[in-house]
This record gives C-alpha cells, structure tokens and sequence, in this order.
C-alpha cells in the first residue's frame, strides 16, 4: 500500500513539476530574449532543460519533455523556410523534432558509465548544442541546395567564433542554474537515494509508463 | 520482432521519421499538419501571456526603484516642454487648417491612405538564431486575414519597416522579420528618383543588427547616412516606408556592388506594431435582369 502511495505521489510531482518548468522556460525565452543574448545568439533554456532532463532523469523523460517542450517551441516561434517555390513559409514539427532528438541525446551521453554526476551534465550540454548546432548548419546547407537558392549561412571561421562558441557559452552558463533546478527542486526526488539509475527505474522512465 | 517493436530506440527512430515528415508537409501551400498544434496554442497562449506580464511587472517595478531619480529630472524638463509644447500647438492648428485648404485644393494624398493600419501586440520574439518568426495578438478575426502568396507590412509606431506577415490564424498573425534570411524587399534612396535596389536579410549581418543591400547599379554614388525607403516595385508594401540608413557600401567587385543597411527599427525594443492592409473599396453588385426573360 505503501509503496503504490509512494508511485502516485511520484508522478504527481513529476508532472507538477514538469509542467511548472516547461511552461515557466518556453515563455521566459520568447518574451524575454534580450535578456539571454551574447554576440547576437541567445541562450537556449529550453534546449539547455531538455538535455539536462534526460541526462539527469532517463530517456522516457528526456523524450517526453524534448516533445512537449517542441510543440510549444512550434507554436511560440517557428522557423520560417524558404519553400521549394520560392515562398517563405511557417513550418511546424521542426522544433519538435529537435528537441525530442536533443532529450534523447542528452539521455544517452554516458550517462551510466558516469552515474549521471553533475560536473558531467556540463559536458553533455555542450555537446548536444555542438551537435545541434552542427546538424543545423548542415540542413540550412542541404535545403538551400536542394531549394536552388543562394545559401547565405557563415563561412565556417565565422560560424566558429559568431555562432558556435556564443551559443556553447551562454546555454553552458544557462546549465548552471536548471542543473540545481533539476537536481534538487525536480521532477524526481534524489534525496537520501545512492543508486541514482535504480531511482530512475522506479520514478523516471518506468513512472511514465504508467500515466 | 516485438523485442524491435519494443525497443525505446526503434519507437524514437519511427517518432523521428514522422517528424521528419510532418515538417516536410508543413512547407506545402495550405498544409492543413499544422493544425495539429492548434491545441497546444490554445492551452499555452495564456499561460505564456501570465509568464509576460508577471515580468514585465517585475521589470516596470525594478525600473521604477532604479530610474527614481532620473525619473524626477525627466519629470521637470518634461513639464517645461510641455508648456513649450502648448504654444506651438495653438500656432499649429491654425497652420494644419491651412493645409487642409490646400490639400484638398492640390488633390495631394496621403501616403499611405490606400491602406487600413491595425495595432497589434507582439506576443513572442525568435527564440534563438534559426528560430526566428515573431508572433502577433491580431489575427484573421481582427480582419488580418491573408490570402495564398499575399503578405502584409508590418510597421513600429514611427511607421519604420519591421517585417511582413506571413502567417495568419484566427487570433494571431506570425511575422518574418527584416533582419531574417528569407527577407526581401525592392528598396532606394529617399531622394526624387532615387535609385532602386533590393534589400535582404543576411545570416552574418543579422548578428550585427543589420540587413543587405544588392543588385546595386554600379554607376550610382551611394554613401554612409543615407536613408533608404521602400520603392513600391513588387506591389506587397506601398513605396515611401523608412527601412534604415546605410551603414557601409562596398564597391570593390563592380559587378556585385552591396551595402550594408542599419535598419531604424529596434525589433528587440518593440512590444506594438501596427500591420498595413491595403484598403480595398467595396463595389455594390447589381442585379440586371433583362425584360422579358
């Protein structure tokens, strides 16, 4: 009885809490982008929280906190595309699809063999934002291409300096604070707790299962 | 095969696939895909609201302890200037009765008189470099509705270009900035025949705050400080709309001679707009009914 009372409480504050911060980031960064904005590039918090849901709490949550927090992306501000006909259009899904692909990155960058520990947490976000960064660039390039349209991305020098390590710097000093966020005001409770994958079996990816 | 079916890794795979292709979907004309997430609008939109005032509180509150002092200052030459203010008033109104005389006498137009303005709210800005629409508080129920290949200029209240609508709902409009890549718009000099080009947004000048300007004429003479406008050729904005000054101009290859443009409006500073739609006069149909048939 008790431990079916222990899962219940689980995942209403997994959810709570989930809903507090998705809802509090994706606002936060489109109302006040100025107020994460280095050299032209803003920190992306919401990407930044997505990556650190999954590494901290399990693929499922990394998942299915990259979806929602994507569809909210979509409908906040969507990228708009130069059409195969010439148009600029409003897309959607493309934010979904990143952001799902960035939880589950952030959930499978050695996340067992380094115990999900914090000082790592750093490491992962830096590399998903390198990867998506990355990809980015590659699929601007490939559309464009493909579009037949003159492609007016960075020289890859100043893709480096003006894009790349901008944006690697400001979501690396966004992690801090959703580090402890996550950690100790989060969706899962870690208190008291050694084994922090057996934690996620039973309050991370396993609890979603069952919603 | 149901250990495949299973797998976290094979159903994220399938996920991504569908993704994939929603978004491909999603750039053809009138897709209805992105209905689908007219729901999350519908559930996020006020909460995001919430999340913009409490801020915007916060911010007001901040300001108001911080710019205390300043504030009174402002407040005394703002009272002089009022006073100031008033006289010139009383000798304007006179004058703006004598212009009126003489405009309806010269049959002189507005410039933009042809064209229904509507103020609208921006609710969202990019939220990072290739996420870069901006969302409006006006939609297809405002009277902002927007037909296939048809857009509409989108002006700050100093009436400088700030973008176009691209995308319209029943509550919101999505707007393409003048800094963002797929920009364009036919530009010139604001001088009497003034020479045309095209202005466009840049991925490595929008870091800087500015836009491009190309297909220049060699043989014109451009210069830093002049103010550019729109030219009216292409027919979507009306000509005479402030784009910005020119920054630098660049005439070292004469077959591509650019320009650099610093645009006059701040879009990260904006929080109104105001959206221009061409006024279009109703004709009454008659009915000819013909004698005898």
């Amino acid at each position: 009885m008790r431990i079916v009372n222990e899962t219940t409480n689980a995942r209403i504050r997994k959810i709570v809490v989930y809903a507090v911060y998705i809802i509090l980031l994706t606002s936060l960064q489109v109302s006040f982008p100025d107020t994460f904005s280095l050299f032209g590039q803003t920190a992306d918090i919401t990407f930044v929280f997505v990556v650190l849901s999954g590494y901290f709490n399990g693929f499922w949550d990394g998942a299915i906190v990259g979806f929602v927090c994507g569809m909210i992306r979509d409908v906040f501000s969507p990228p708009a595309v130069l059409g195969l006909d010439g148009e600029v259009r409003v897309t959607a899904f493309i934010g979904v699809f990143t952001l799902f692909a960035a939880g589950i990155l952030g959930a499978s960058f050695f996340t067992k063999r380094m115990h999900r520990n914090i000082p790592f947490s750093i490491v992962a976000v830096i590399f998903a934002t390198f990867c998506y960064k990355v990809a980015g660039y590659l699929v601007i390039f490939g559309w464009s291409s493909m579009a037949g349209t003159t492609s007016t991305i960075y020289e890859p020098f100043t893709a480096l300096v003006y894009s790349f390590l901008p944006q690697l710097l400001l979501n690396t000093l966004a992690a801090i604070p959703l580090i402890f966020f996550l950690r100790f005001l989060g969706p899962v409770s870690f208190r008291g707790r050694s084994k922090k994958d057996e934690i996620i079996e039973k309050q991370g990816e396993g609890t979603w299962l069952g919603i | 095969m149901k250990k495949l079916l299973k797998s976290k890794w094979f159903i994220a795979l399938i996920v991504l696939l569908v993704l994939a292709a929603f978004a491909i979907l999603s750039l053809l004309p009138g897709s209805p895909i992105k209905n689908l997430l007219k729901p999350v609008q519908l559930v996020t939109t006020p909460a995001q609201s919430l999340v913009k005032s409490a801020g915007d509180t916060i911010t007001d509150f901040w300001s108001a302890i911080t710019d205390g002092i300043a504030i009174r200052e402002e407040n005394k030459a703002l009272k002089e200037q009022i006073a100031d203010l008033r006289y010139q008033l009383t000798q304007s109104e006179e004058a703006a009765l004598r212009y009126e005389e003489l405009k309806d006498a010269l049959h002189i137009k507005d410039t933009f008189s042809n064209y229904v303005i509507y103020g609208a709210s921006i609710l969202s800005r990019e939220s990072d470099e290739w996420f870069s629409t901006i969302r409006l508080n006006a939609g297809a129920a405002d009277g902002i509705a927007l037909s296939e290949g048809n857009s509409y200029p989108v002006l700050d209240v100093e009436m400088n270009l700030v973008g176009r609508v691209i995308e319209t709902s029943d509550t919101e409009s999505r707007v393409l900035p003048l800094l963002h890549e797929g920009f364009a718009v036919a530009g010139k000099v604001n001088e009497v025949n003034g020479v045309t080009f095209m202005v466009v947004g840049d991925a490595e000048l929008k870091r800087q705050g500015l836009c491009l300007a190309k297909d220049i004429d060699p043989d014109v003479h451009l210069e830093p400080g002049m103010e550019i406008v729109t030219s009216g050729d292409g027919g979507l904005f009306p000509e005479g709309i402030p784009i910005g000054v020119i920054e630098t101009v660049d005439y070292s290859n004469p077959l591509e001679v650019t320009a650099t443009i610093r645009p006059y409006s701040q879009i990260g500073k904006l929080e109104d707009v105001f959206i221009m739609i061409p006024y279009v006069e109703e004709t009454e149909e008659t009915d000819v009914t013909v004698p005898g048939v």
